[in-house]
């Protein structure tokens, strides 16, 4: 249980180099925080300096409303899991589990008893006396949790704890992971660049670029009203369709002018726009793959060709190749697109974003 | 036939092949150990015996060489003196070296490298040049001749640091940072968690500078006078010297030499397999 607070957080290296530039973020008790970014983004290096594992900069970082910028990582009673598991190898599992107890001096028919506890409930029971090396990859995982889970700490700390495994194994452990943050009803903060970890645990959602926090939401708002280009562009799979427009006006209504039609706009976009003074200028689109509809050739807005047709169960992603832009479809209609038919594509307008060229910042959302 | 590889050539050809390699092997380790053997035996000679070169095998095994160089000499007080003051830095230097490689290699501090860089520059100095220096620091600490002043100019080890460095870099940082993470301070992290990975390492270091130090001549005879204080290669020279040239009792330095080299047998016997991991530069950790 912890509320953490990062102000004006900074990290710089000896070489000059600024992985993390100046941020703000605070962190109520029970929330599980999800840092995400592509790589480099320094959230991996946020999360380090909160464990301690990195020194600060500049900037505060508090606690439960205490400074701990100099306290050391065994000081801070706060638990990592790391991406490789970090196993102590000439211990059994019971003795991964056990360490941190065994540093506490805890009595030793206590530290059996959670120990088992711990193991029971990760199913790890048949597991204690192994080594580490005699473990597949998913029951390293999880001993690296029951390390962590055994300690009852303020906050719970993971480095991109699933990237090692495989697909099938990632989606039970994110499950398990879920079901975990829901009994231990603590602080949890996960660093991830997969966006369908980030989606799916996250109840609040930070998206870092170049060492900088670009937005800090919930899931759904993150998807439905990001702030910039990047964001609507990291967030959501297949990723958004980006494509280059003027907003210009006629009888009174503004539309969209695409490459090969237009685009109709709510009243509310047009109202943002107007308010803007965007009548007359360039404007970047964006809109999500399953918000793309085919339509007749009278109201389009892309026209193109079917390059790629993937039928994914469901749904269907289409890649259509409209001039020099290529539109991804995600689309209910599972029908197989011959490659090279022509697609006329409009946007559902309600859910059409649009983005300053310049600053990539939205300016209706 | 489990070979790695077929050998096409004709059989005697073979065997000439295998004859020439007996040959070198066999007779470069004759010359290796004949001094050893020579020494064996010759401590059971008498000093006749060992001055008539036609005979190799004494004509009659004088155990009493060995009985007197046990009971009635001082070489047990040299072997003790030798054998307790290398076990002690050598104890001392596994905990110095063991400390700053651990510094080296896990810990982040702006002169990380030129504190390495300096230490290993001080591996390049010649020992001598450092025996005047550490001699006057000793001599005004009044610890000159004793057994402290011994211990305490060799608690350092630049080659133990090296090593341990080096073994220490095969660890993964995410063990410490687990550690730390776990509430280990940084000493329980080193003795708790890096160092039952690099066993080896340690246990080579240990031993070969138990060795060095219980065979070490020039410094300790530099600072010891008495003979209280000596260790074996001291006290086998003031033995050997003991009666002048011509009165050497080379029967029983002969003796001495074996009596001295009996501990060293013993532990290599039971730590082979560690030289030889030293020497060929394995971690002993298994992948």
């Amino acid at each position: 249980m912890a509320e953490i607070i990062l102000k004006n957080i900074t990290k710089e290296y000896e070489n000059g180099f600024q992985a993390v530039k100046n941020i703000d973020l605070e962190i109520k008790d029970n929330e599980f925080v999800i840092l995400v970014g592509p790589s480099g983004c320094g959230k991996s290096t946020t999360l380090r300096m909160i464990a301690g594992l990195e020194d600060i900069s500049d900037g505060d970082l508090y606690l439960d409303g205490k400074r701990i910028n100099d306290v050391s990582p065994q000081d801070r009673d706060i638990a990592m899991v790391f991406q490789n598991y970090a196993l102590y190898p000439h211990m059994t599992v019971y003795q991964n589990i056990a360490y941190s107890l065994k540093i506490k001096k805890v009595p030793k028919d206590e530290i059996d008893r959670r120990v088992k506890e711990v193991a029971a409930s990760l199913g790890l029971t048949d597991l204690l006396d192994r080594r580490p090396g005699q473990l597949s990859g998913g029951q390293k995982q999880r001993v690296a949790m029951g390390r962590a889970i055994i300690r009852h700490p303020k906050a719970f700390l993971m480095d991109e704890p699933l990237s090692n495994l495989d697909a099938k194994l990632r989606g039970q452990m994110r499950v398990e992971i879920a079901d975990l943050y829901q009994r231990l009803n603590t602080t949890f903060i996960y660093v991830t660049h997969d966006q369908t970890e980030a989606m799916t645990l996250g109840t609040k959602i930070v998206v870092m670029k170049d060492g900088e926090i670009q937005q800090i939401d919930s899931p759904t708002n993150l998807f439905n009203y990001p702030v910039n280009k990047f964001v609507a562009g990291f967030i959501g799979t297949p990723t958004m369709n980006f494509f280059d427009a003027e907003c210009l006006e006629e009888n009174g209504e503004l539309y969209l002018k695409t490459a090969d039609g237009k685009i109709v706009l709510t009243p509310e976009k047009q109202q943002k726009l107007r308010e803007g003074n965007w009548v007359g200028k360039k404007v970047t689109g964006g809109i999500r793959p399953e918000h793309v509809r085919i339509c007749s050739e009278e109201e389009t807005a892309f026209k193109g060709n079917v390059s790629v047709f993937e039928l994914l169960g469901s749904n269907a992603i289409i890649y259509v190749q409209c001039g020099e832009e290529r539109i991804v479809i995600n689309t209910d209609e599972t029908a197989q697109q011959e490659h090279g038919k022509e697609l006329f594509l409009n946007v559902k307008e309600e859910k059409l974003h649009i983005f300053d060229p310049e600053s990539e910042r939205t300016i209706t959302n | 036939m489990n070979t790695r590889y077929s050998d096409n050539r004709p059989l005697p050809l073979r065997i000439l092949a295998l004859l020439g390699k007996i040959l070198i092997l066999g007779s470069a380790s004759i010359f290796t150990a004949f001094p050893f053997i020579w020494m064996i035996v010759s401590s059971l000679k008498t000093k006749a015996d060992i001055l008539n070169t036609d005979i190799f095998f004494p004509t009659e095994p004088q155990w009493n060489n060995i009985t007197s160089i046990l009971f009635n000499s001082p070489i047990p007080r040299y072997i003790f003196n030798s054998a307790w003051v290398s076990l002690v830095i050598v104890a001392l230097q596994i905990i110095s070296g063991a400390m700053l490689a651990y510094a080296l290699v896990f810990l982040k501090f702006r002169t990380n490298k030129i504190l390495f860089a300096v230490v290993m520059a001080t591996y390049m100095l010649p020992v001598a040049a450092t025996y005047i220096p550490s001699y006057i620091i000793l001599a005004d600490w009044k610890m000159l001749d004793s057994f402290r002043g011994l211990i305490i100019s060799s608690t350092v080890s630049i080659f133990g640091i090296f090593l341990l460095r080096q073994g220490f870099m095969q660890i993964p940082k995410g063990l410490v940072e687990a550690a730390r993470m776990d509430g280990a301070s940084h000493w329980r992290a080193l003795w708790e968690v890096v160092a039952p990975m690099t066993k080896a390492s340690f246990i080579t270091f240990g031993l070969m500078n138990f060795i060095s130090t219980y065979n070490n001549y020039m410094w300790p005879s530099l600072i010891t006078k008495s003979s209280e204080y000596f260790l074996v290669s001291q006290g086998l020279r003031a033995f050997f010297i003991r009666d002048g040239a011509y009165g050497t009792e080379w029967a029983l330095v002969m003796a001495a030499s074996a009596v001295v080299v009996v501990p060293l047998l013993v532990l290599f016997a039971f730590t082979q397999k560690w030289f030889i991991n030293g020497i060929g530069g394995e971690t002993g950790i298994k992948g």
